[in-house]
């Protein structure tokens, strides 16, 4: 007798369970998982998507809202999984497509959405369409890699993967011919001046848009043009591409995300935005740095300038921020001064260093100081974009700097002080990487476990924050108005939205400092402490003067008086 | 979208629309700093029997200062009903207070009219509804507004609109499904499926015009001591127990198998119940004499909380009622009735949704016993607690024990840590709200502290 027709779609588009809103990206708090290291759901010593469901209840508590994934397809795993061999598969080790879906569902049912990696500049060497390639000229997909006959074309385009390549061009003895890559010898760069692979992409891309995924990080977006006396990097017909995938996206597959990857200066990332007709987010690089070579100086100038120095973006884009991901802390867009300071301050033994940058924790590079923890995360929330975490940051979690390259900082989360850290119920010797057991960082000392027992501990307060944040979606669309106040060891700056009005300022000094304001603009307003809601004295015309402790931070809602009765 | 009645609606001038929306006792958000209001959508649902004007489903949007929204569901008909604003001499009214517009939802369910991105479905397991019905105004709730048709029906109609299936629509049509009889019979509902979200407008069950509120019963029964109704508080427990049963039946249907706890589930309950005790402790006031015998206790709460969370987590996690307590609940002849599977109005619907220990339903319960007890200023506790062991042992005696953690010590503590969670909430909610209530959570707590399990 029940209509059972009637029965709303369980699978598939994610509006179900979200109210559409092409701006969600913007008040969003990203985390960043990767699905090898969270949690082995079938015991046989790697992370899976039956793992990962099975801990959505820790990441909806936490207050997540989009999960970002590191690449899950089927690859040769040379490069972490961003080599990869096939666009619509999984790696067998992480489960099967029925378990993605699973996982896609339940975390839409619990508010959260979900964007993965996608790496378009290239593919594993596995790969069937570079198997073919390589068959020689007269194969259908022959036009799809960058062949030559020399490695003399793109001089000018700089090595990224110093440590281990010699040259962009790698010699196929197959083919006989050079082939172009930007990355490692066995990521082929695809060719986009071909059509066929312009569509190949898309068809990528929309395989995952029809299981529901919300959006896609974009690896390595600058390269995917080449160009003869250019560095090869940020051409125009990179971003006419992008624009051709983010119209497809709009039009058939609205409230998603697409989230640039564009390692590069300010001026020249803004232009991956377009005219809000590129990428909805791109990471803000240049400014991670900065903010701990700032906390080590106890100066604030470095993040005032790099913000001074970041062009306005469409007001439909966001920048996505973070302290640490998966890659090494990336030093590629500071001078060389600034680069051999942080070297000299946070990678003091070379096993610490790759390539450009420095492959280390949070919570390491921090001393495992939990106020510079806490005001590091502080700064980054209040800045203009959508915080992305790391996943084991909150739990403060180590690294282990004598595995090889990036694996490093991709141990398994820690979960409880059980065996494997609760991450696995393998044997030990079956896990992809040991876990953490050193007496600091070790499993048996930071786990979720322990700090969701101790009410004042790191994982705790980050839940708090995260909340916190969630509370003023100010925080995600407001304005950016920095105060710069005398003394240049506090980061003081305010954030506005229509009648929402935060300031937040910040000692990133080891010593208590005193600090006047010019917040006369505000006069008549009363500053308003937003985690314990303390009043402050009324701003008048004279500067106002706050004091704060070591490293420590304050954020105010400025209210009016009159609204005080509502 | 073009009608004459629509296009009157759009010119209503959002202050007007304000004013009207925020004096709604179903209007959530009163405690907000609101900046716009503004109608979003309108959706024409049939010609009025009057004039002609279509009656219309119009989505408002209730815009916050913290810019985020609400979106709220108001029928409008031009018949009667009440008045919202007037545009040019021309009344426009919130439909629902007209009896002869709102049997036009029933109408429309019972034909399964599909009207684009609204659409009305009818089960076919209550009678049809005639062509001039009595129908009459049951009140406003918190988040929904209800009338009774013929005496039979019951048209619940959900104001605040949230994405997603409404659980009380899921639980009706999996309850029924599974021919758990104590409900009120679902006849029909209607849904929205739009480009800005999916949701359920609105349900239609059978009204039981014979039942007895079981919390009106059961203050009654408490002031006369009455030994015969601790009896049916053990059926209660039994029903109780039946529906967690039926709810945790149906491993293939996603939406309900039961679940295992993930490993840090007791923890994360825990640590969400501990930051609840220190916000609402440290509303407490040193001379306030309602709260004086819990004042400063607040670490001692906390560590009585990390003692009960020193086991396994252990059962199973199912959907419930999600808002159970003696309000929604019916006595009548064909014995106890279960109403409302909305769940918790105040919490986002993916909260509401969620799979728990069925033990927070239990907890739920016999705090209301509690209430009940309370309310009705016994001289001793001794019905209270006969009361609440009654509805128990009831429960006990009939709910599949694999939902419950194995072993009784192991399920009287999980059932005090959500006791515990319920009587903080309610602390909280008494001094926010009924300040001669406060006694009564301050007393619940006292008896965790006193006598943990």
């Amino acid at each position: 007798m029940t209509d059972l027709s009637a029965r709303p779609r369980a699978t598939g588009q994610a509006g179900h369970w979200f109210e559409s809103d092409p701006l969600w990206f913007k008040k969003a708090v990203f985390y960043e998982i990767h699905v090898r290291a969270f949690h082995d759901g079938n015991a046989d010593g790697s992370g899976d998507f039956r793992g990962l469901t099975e801990k959505l209840d820790y990441l909806q508590w936490l207050g997540v809202d989009c999960i970002w994934l590191l690449p899950m397809y089927a690859s040769p795993l040379r490069d972490g999984g961003y080599d990869i061999a096939d666009y619509n598969a999984i790696h067998p080790d992480y489960g099967t497509m029925d378990d993605v879906r699973t996982f896609i569902e339940t975390s839409h049912q619990r508010g959260i959405r979900v964007i993965t990696d996608l790496v378009v500049n290239h593919t594993s060497s596995d790969h069937l369409w570079f198997q073919e390639s390589r068959k020689g000229p007269d194969n259908p997909y022959a036009d799809w890699y960058v062949w030559s006959d020399t490695d003399d074309l793109y001089r000018d385009a700089r090595i990224i993967f110093v440590d281990t390549e010699a040259s962009n061009w790698t010699f196929d003895p197959v083919r006989g011919q050079y082939y172009w890559h930007r990355f490692f010898s066995h990521q082929p760069d695809l060719n986009f001046e071909n059509p066929e692979v312009q569509e190949a992409l898309l068809d990528a891309m929309r395989f995952w848009l029809d299981i529901g995924l919300d959006g896609f990080r974009l690896d390595a977006v600058p390269y995917l043009y080449e160009e003869d006396g250019t560095i090869c990097e940020n051409l125009p017909e990179t971003h006419a591409f992008l624009k051709r995938l983010r119209a497809t996206v709009d039009r058939e597959y609205p409230d998603r995300v697409l989230l640039a990857e564009a390692n590069q200066w300010p001026e020249d990332v803004v232009e991956y935005f377009g005219d809000g007709d590129e990428c909805h987010m791109a990471f803000h690089f240049p400014v991670m740095p900065r903010m701990f070579m700032s906390l080590r100086r106890e100066d604030a100038t470095p993040m005032y300038e790099i913000l001074a120095r970041t062009p306005a973006i469409p007001d439909n884009c966001q920048w996505g921020l973070f302290l640490r991901n998966h890659d090494e802390l990336t030093l590629e867009m500071v001078t060389d001064e600034e680069r051999d300071y942080m070297y000299s301050e946070y990678a003091k033994d070379p096993r610490m260093r790759l390539n450009v940058g420095i492959r280390r924790r949070l919570a390491p590079l921090l001393d495992n100081g939990r106020d510079e923890i806490e005001l590091m995360t502080a700064i980054m929330f209040s800045l203009p974009g959508s915080p992305v975490l790391y996943y084991g940051d909150e739990i403060a979690m180590g690294d282990n700097i004598y595995l090889g390259d990036r694996d490093g900082v991709r141990t398994p989360m820690q979960w409880t002080s059980d065996r494997n850290g609760g991450f696995s119920r393998a044997d030990f010797a079956q896990l992809y990487a040991p876990p953490l057991m050193d007496p600091v960082y070790g499993y048996q000392a930071v786990n979720v476990e322990a700090q969701l027992r101790t009410p004042t501990s790191l994982l705790r307060w980050h839940r708090r924050f995260i909340g916190l944040r969630k509370e003023h979606p100010v925080f995600g669309v407001g304005s950016y108005e920095p105060l710069r106040p005398s003394n240049h060891r506090i980061f003081a700056h305010v954030r506005r939205y229509e009648d929402d009005i935060a300031l937040c300022v910040h000692n990133l000094a080891r010593s208590a400092q005193a600090v006047e304001l010019d917040l006369s603009e505000f006069e008549g307003r009363y500053p308003e402490e937003m985690f314990g809601r303390t009043r402050f004295p009324s701003i008048g015309e004279l500067p106002y003067l706050l004091t704060l402790a070591p490293r420590g931070f304050f954020w105010f809602l400025l209210k009016a008086e009159a609204s005080d009765d509502v | 979208m073009t009608s004459d009645l629509g296009t009157r609606l759009q010119t209503v001038g959002q202050d007007q629309l304000g004013e009207w929306l925020r004096s709604r006792r179903w209007f959530a958000s009163k405690a907000q700093e609101l900046n716009h209001f503004s109608v979003l959508e309108i959706h024409e649902l049939a010609e009025s029997t009057g004039t002609g004007d279509p009656l219309l489903c119009a989505i408002l949007e209730a815009r916050f200062n913290s810019g985020t929204h609400d979106l709220y569901q108001v029928l409008v008909g031009s018949e009667g009903g009440e008045l919202i604003a007037e545009v040019e001499g021309t009344p426009l009214y919130d439909a629902l207070a007209d009896p002869g517009e709102a049997a036009i939802l029933a109408h429309l369910m019972q034909r399964s009219a599909d009207l684009g991105p609204i659409r009305f479905h009818w089960t076919g397991a209550l009678d049809r509804v005639g062509e001039s019905p009595q129908v009459r105004s049951m009140g406003a709730e918190q988040s929904n507004s209800s009338i009774v048709i013929d005496e039979r029906l019951a048209l619940k109609i959900y104001r605040r609109i949230e994405p997603g299936d409404n659980p009380e629509l899921e639980m009706l049509r999996f309850l029924s499904e599974n021919g758990f009889a104590n409900i009120a019979a679902l006849g029909g509902w209607y849904h929205y499926r739009g480009e800005r979200m999916e949701a359920t407008l609105g349900v239609l069950q059978e009204f039981i015009a014979d039942g007895r509120d079981g919390w009106e019963a059961s203050l009654e029964a408490a002031r006369a001591g009455d030994e015969p109704f601790i009896g049916r508080l053990r059926e209660l427990g039994e029903v109780t127990g039946d529906m967690h049963t039926v709810l945790g039946s149906d491993g293939m249907d996603q939406t309900f198998a039961p679940e295992e706890p993930a490993m840090e589930a007791l923890g994360l309950l825990t640590a969400t119940i501990d930051e609840e005790i220190e916000r609402t402790f440290v509303m407490l006031h040193e001379h306030d004499e309602r709260t004086a015998a819990i004042f400063g206790r607040g670490g001692e709460v906390r560590d009585l909380l990390q003692m009960l969370s020193h086991q396994g987590s252990g059962g199973r996690l199912i959907r419930h009622h999600g808002d159970y307590h003696l309000g929604q609940t019916l006595l009548t002849p064909r014995g106890w009735i279960l109403l409302d599977f909305e769940g918790e109005p105040g919490r986002p619907l993916n909260e509401r949704r969620r799979k728990r220990s069925p033990l927070r339903d239990i907890a739920g319960m016999l705090r209301s016993i509690s209430y009940a007890g309370s309310s009705a200023q016994l001289e001793n506790t001794e019905w209270e607690t006969r009361a609440r062991n009654a509805f128990l042992d009831g429960y006990l005696a009939t709910v599949e024990p694999a939902l419950l953690p194995a072993g009784e010590a192991s399920i009287k503590k999980l059932l005090s840590i959500y006791e515990l969670e319920k009587a903080v909430y309610e602390l909280r909610y008494e001094l926010d709200n009924r300040p001669d209530w406060v006694p009564i959570p301050v007393a619940g707590i006292l008896r965790l502290l006193e006598a943990p399990a």
